[in-house]
């Protein structure tokens, strides 16, 4: 599903060389390592959002190496979120269906399933910085969800959150993870991603 | 006690320097409105060259902010997100328009316009003379003008979190509509101050502008010909009227400017 073969990127001291890894369909991977070892920096370069400088990525047999990230069959989930504050909850979700031209109906339709089965349908009509930690979580997560992407990016999901609300999020993103999607976890703390998790990948400065 | 005492006489002395700040503002204003009479002013309204001007200053300014948007924006967005060699270098040329003197300015749009200027001759082959023309006195007023709309538009882009860019791309939205629907939305009062900035500025141009066409009159302009030709009584009304017109045209555009925000 998720194939990176020796990728190598280069920005000012940080150095990632001939990291590979392979996913299959529906895996669980938590991708663990400390501060500045260049987690987030992977994801971006499996997302398209930085450039490698070689290697290859591929997703589902295609090659994405060269793609840019709007073609890439990737959702990610930044550590911030980054909702967009000047559109409401329901225009966040709604965003990526309407940039592919989805019909009105079809967009309400779907965002509202997704918002339902996030527990977040009362909270459309909000702005972004009215929500909570653990709402906007789940927002940014239906916005990436409802593109149906086939690899899903999760930058610290969970860190942000106090402990209860983390123990809620963890239990969502085992509920997502069961839809099949295969899901690469970044996070500094083993124990968030125990029971989450059936591959592991740990990286190193 | 002691820091009770010092702090009210600094205080006191920061209220007394900003007293005379803002009264080194507003008296210049005051007097110029009270040693106006209204029926002299009324009359001046009715002025067709002085109608004619206001609408010609007005008209022009916002014509060319609206042109110069076009081509300042994608640069100042090019200038808040890239970094590349040369870089401080061009932000010095957009800050040129700013330190030159403005008769000088007009000199350099002179320069660009000028009958034996590869602009002006081609625009002689089409029929146009463009010295003394519309053209002119916008190309003057956009050239000193142009750097407060670049310099706050690339402010405003960056201020917008480059992880709201990255988003909408693995969203699916191509670069511009990233910056069409993303970066210029929230960038928006930075933009919209900018536009104002340059709008005001370019109306008020008087350097640049009179070098480049004399005729057809702006309105500093021709409240310097009156002041010339028929001394201060004669100037002063179109002065008020003139600065009447910038303040409404100010603040209207600052209050729509607002109300969109708040959009």
């Amino acid at each position: 599903m998720l194939v990176c073969k020796d990728l190598e990127y280069k920005v000012g001291n940080f150095h990632l060389k001939d990291f590979s890894l392979a996913l299959e369909k529906g895996d669980y991977c938590a991708l663990l390592g400390p501060s500045g070892s260049g987690k987030t920096v992977l994801l971006e370069l499996i997302a398209g959002l930085r450039t490698l400088k070689k290697g290859s990525v591929s997703i589902d047999g295609m090659d994405c190496t060269h793609m840019p990230p709007q073609h890439r069959p990737v959702g990610i989930l930044f550590q911030d979120y980054a909702l967009f504050p000047h559109m409401s909850v329901f225009d966040n979700i709604a965003w990526p269906l309407v940039i592919r031209g989805r019909k009105k109906q079809e967009i309400k339709e779907a965002v509202v399933d997704f918002a339902t089965d996030l527990d977040i349908e009362r909270h459309l009509a909000r702005m972004p910085e009215s929500l909570s930690g653990g709402e906007k979580q789940r927002v940014a997560l239906a916005r990436t969800l409802v593109i149906h992407p086939k690899v899903l990016l999760l930058d610290e999901p969970l860190s942000a959150l106090d402990a209860p609300l983390r123990d809620q999020s963890a239990l969502l993103l085992k509920k997502v993870s069961l839809t099949g999607i295969t899901i690469l976890h970044v996070t500094h703390d083993p124990a968030e991603v125990r029971i989450l998790a059936n591959r592991r990948v740990t990286i190193t400065l | 006690m002691q820091f009770k005492h010092k702090y009210t006489t600094i205080r006191l002395v920061f209220l007394f320097l900003s007293g005379i700040m803002l009264m080194f503002i507003v008296a210049p204003l005051l007097g110029l409105f009270f040693s106006t009479s209204l029926p002299g002013l009324f009359e001046t309204m009715k002025d067709p060259q002085v109608k004619g001007s206001i609408g010609l200053t007005l008209g022009v300014s916002a014509l060319f902010t609206v042109l110069a948007g076009f081509f300042a924006l994608p640069l100042a967005y090019i200038m808040a997100r890239k970094e590349f060699r040369g870089k401080a270098f061009v932000q010095g040329l957009i800050d040129i328009p700013i330190v030159l003197p403005h008769s000088a300015a007009g000199i350099a749009v002179l320069g660009l316009i000028a009958r034996d200027s590869a602009l002006g001759r081609l625009a002689e082959a089409l029929g146009l003379n463009l010295v003394g023309s519309p053209f002119a006195i916008g190309v003057a007023m956009a050239f000193v003008s142009v750097p407060f709309l670049i310099n706050a538009a690339r402010d405003g882009f960056q201020a917008v979190p480059e992880r709201l860019e990255q988003a909408a791309r693995s969203l699916g939205a191509s670069p511009f509509r990233v910056f069409r629907q993303i970066s210029l939305p929230l960038a928006r009062p930075s933009v919209i101050t900018g536009l104002v900035l340059m709008f005001a500025r370019g109306m008020s141009e008087f350097g640049a502008v009179v070098i480049v066409a004399y005729h057809p009159m702006t309105t500093p302009v021709l409240i310097f010909d009156r002041f010339n030709s028929y001394g201060l009584e004669y100037a002063r009304p179109v002065a008020v009227l003139f600065v009447i017109i910038c303040i409404a045209v100010f603040m209207v555009l600052r209050l729509l400017g607002r109300k969109k925000n708040k959009v």
